[in-house]
């Protein structure tokens, strides 16, 4: 055991320490640097007055409400591997698989449900997904709904959600 | 018995019989050695060349399943040439497999995934538009699935109905990448062991139809199990999982090696038998077809028990596991009722063959004639107590014990299947087996021994 553990000497305590008046100056000065900026300029407080106004700064990177993509064709492109409610830590994806008849894919899910209430929003789903099936570009940050069922995302409703940052079709099953 | 010969792998001394296997010396020893077509009931075919192995003395490495072992061979499987050469090889393999892992049921048991994982993680040198298309999704006939793409050629499938049922079904036409497994025109696979194909395909080329898409196997929890679809007693083992918000659910059923009793191999028929077990479940005490409660169910039956006292008959279903068996007939004892276990309605002459299919389709009939049991039919009495036997008898009132729904309008007290419980059964060779309760259901019905204890106090 004592080999794991690495002793790291303590900094020592100078005056400048005990007193701590030096840092709560440095601390305080911050405050109010910010105080008499923002009492001089109202505009420059970095506040958003939601929801009139809507943030700007969702970029493409950022985890918004699961979508399904398209292929080229319209149709889905999951072919309901399981991997994405494989790695999901929240057990939130429901899916149930079955034949895809159209001579597309062999593979098509029957239906695919998110519980969102249940959702972390980690975007696990998407890294797992081989087929770029799933993705959450969809910018949408805010979900509301009377009940609990509202909240439960059903195939159709995954597959009508656009991505808010173009690449409509699957990169993987064009 | 041949002669013990010594030999090194890898630097470690073993002994083996002179001219077995090598290849089988490596797996009981779980020595890792990656392999396609070999398998212990086909023996050595040596054609998919993935269990390459180093022999000091010769040139160049040999395939491990038609080694035979010799005094002093030295072996290594671990050099980087042997490395290399399984590498190469499995390259070759994947070059035209179409990669479609989302899609195959195989994936999670594929012994193209592990091997790639273990051996390979090399990139591919050809592109998928590249790649040499066959047919997918044929349907064989006796529920297998056929995807040529994924094939590896490795004969295992075409071995098992040359070698094991006779059958000739299935063969491999033309050459090179245009080499496929199909059957004749016309002639689809049928017999009775045809899905056992699917569990000796190691890729995902022979798929089960009737699994197909229902589950992705690494959501599994896989229990050992015996079969109950006659007296054979194969043992299985028992796909299972309870998914979120779901019930305990059986997906299917697989043979477990029993070299006592079915080897490698189990019949379709016992296969597939895990749906009937599912479907129309007795799950409510029920009296002229209307659901009633328990508790009041047991009061009625305690009540008719004590009615027709001596003058009762207790008729045994010879599914059922011994010590429920033992149980009844204590409990007959007790209250002075005849017990008997009418055979007859078992017997299934067309169903037996010299394989693993016995005619007698009951799994625990050699119990009910160890304990001599009366086989016969029950004379008319007052009281008939039917313990899920699939037979009606007269009588002026019964109470059944049924673990599946029967149109029927006596006093029904639901019953555990044996997937619900647990014990022990002899088959027809008289080994016995036990068999532990595998299915938690999310509201449990009782077993029977639990019913017959509320019954008798």
């Amino acid at each position: 055991m004592s080999h794991n553990i690495k002793i790291t000497a303590r900094p020592e305590r100078t005056l400048k320490h005990n007193l701590y008046l030096p840092a709560i100056y440095a601390g305080f000065k911050v405050t109010f640097k910010h105080f008499f900026t923002n009492l001089n300029d109202i505009n420059a407080v970095e506040t958003l007055r939601y929801p009139e106004e809507q943030p700007t700064d969702i970029s493409s990177r950022y985890r918004g409400l699961h979508r399904l993509t398209h292929r080229e064709d319209g149709t889905e492109a999951c072919v309901a591997c399981f991997m994405c409610a494989t790695a999901c830590p929240s057990n939130c994806i429901f899916i149930e698989a079955q034949e895809r008849e159209d001579g597309v894919d062999e593979k098509r899910p029957k239906s695919f449900f998110i519980d969102t209430l249940e959702c972390v929003f980690c975007g696990y789903c998407v890294e797992a997904c081989p087929c770029d099936a799933i993705r959450m570009d969809t910018g949408i940050f805010s979900l509301t709904g009377d009940k609990r069922e509202d909240f439960v995302m059903d195939k159709e409703m995954l597959l009508s959600h656009k991505g808010a940052f173009g690449e409509e079709v699957s990169c993987a099953r064009g | 018995m041949s002669q013990l010969v010594k030999l090194i792998i890898d630097g470690q001394d073993y002994e083996a019989e002179q001219d077995s296997l090598l290849i089988q010396l490596l797996i009981d020893k779980e020595i890792k050695v990656p392999y396609f077509c070999y398998h212990e009931s086909l023996g050595a075919d040596g054609n998919c060349r993935m269990c390459m192995v180093g022999i000091e003395g010769q040139k160049r490495p040999q395939i491990a399943c038609d080694t035979l072992i010799k005094e002093g061979m030295i072996v290594n499987t671990k050099t980087d040439t042997i490395k290399q050469v399984h590498t190469d090889i499995l390259e070759l393999e994947l070059i035209n497999h179409p990669v479609d892992c989302p899609t195959c049921d195989q994936a999670g048991e594929c012994s193209l995934q592990d091997f790639y994982m273990e051996y390979g993680l090399h990139s591919s040198k050809i592109t998928i538009e590249e790649k040499v298309k066959h047919n997918k999704a044929i349907d064989l006939g006796s529920n297998v699935m056929l995807d040529q793409e994924r094939c590896v050629l490795c004969a295992r499938c075409t071995r098992f109905t040359d070698k094991i049922t006779g059958t000739h079904e299935l063969g491999i036409v033309g050459r090179g990448d245009e080499a496929k497994v199909t059957t004749m025109p016309n002639r689809p696979l049928s017999n009775p062991y045809a899905m056992n194909v699917v569990d000796l395909c190691p890729v995902g080329a022979l798929t089960s139809k009737d699994f197909r898409f229902s589950q992705r196997v690494w959501l599994l929890e896989s229990a050992d199990g015996v079969c109950h679809g006659c007296a054979k007693n194969c043992s299985i083992i028992i796909d299972h999982n309870k998914l979120k918000y779901k019930d305990d659910t059986i997906y299917r059923f697989r043979p477990r090696r029993n070299d006592a009793i079915n080897g490698f191999f189990i019949c379709d028929t016992g296969r597939l038998s895990y749906r009937e077990l599912q479907e129309n479940r007795q799950e409510t005490p029920l009296l002229d077809g209307v659901k009633i409660s328990e508790d009041k169910a047991i009061e009625k039956a305690k009540e008719l028990i004590l009615l027709y006292k001596r003058n009762t008959s207790i008729i045994i279903d010879a599914n059922l596991y011994t010590q429920e068996i033992e149980a009844i007939v204590a409990f007959a004892q007790e209250i002075g009722a005849d017990v008997y276990a009418p055979l007859d309605i078992y017997r299934d002459e067309a169903f037996g063959d010299d394989m693993l299919r016995s005619s007698m389709r009951a799994a625990n009939a050699q119990t009910i004639i160890n304990m001599d049991i009366n086989t016969q039919k029950p004379k008319k009495v007052g009281l008939i107590l039917n313990f899920n036997h699939p037979e009606k008898f007269e009588s002026a009132a019964t109470i059944n014990f049924l673990t599946h729904t029967r149109a029927e309008t006596a006093l029904t007290l639901p019953i555990a299947t044996f997937t619900e419980s647990s014990g022990s059964l002899t088959n027809e060779d008289g080994i016995t087996q036990f068999s532990k309760k595998v299915i938690h259901k999310n509201i449990p019905v009782p077993t029977l021994i639990e019913s017959l204890k509320r019954v008798s106090q």
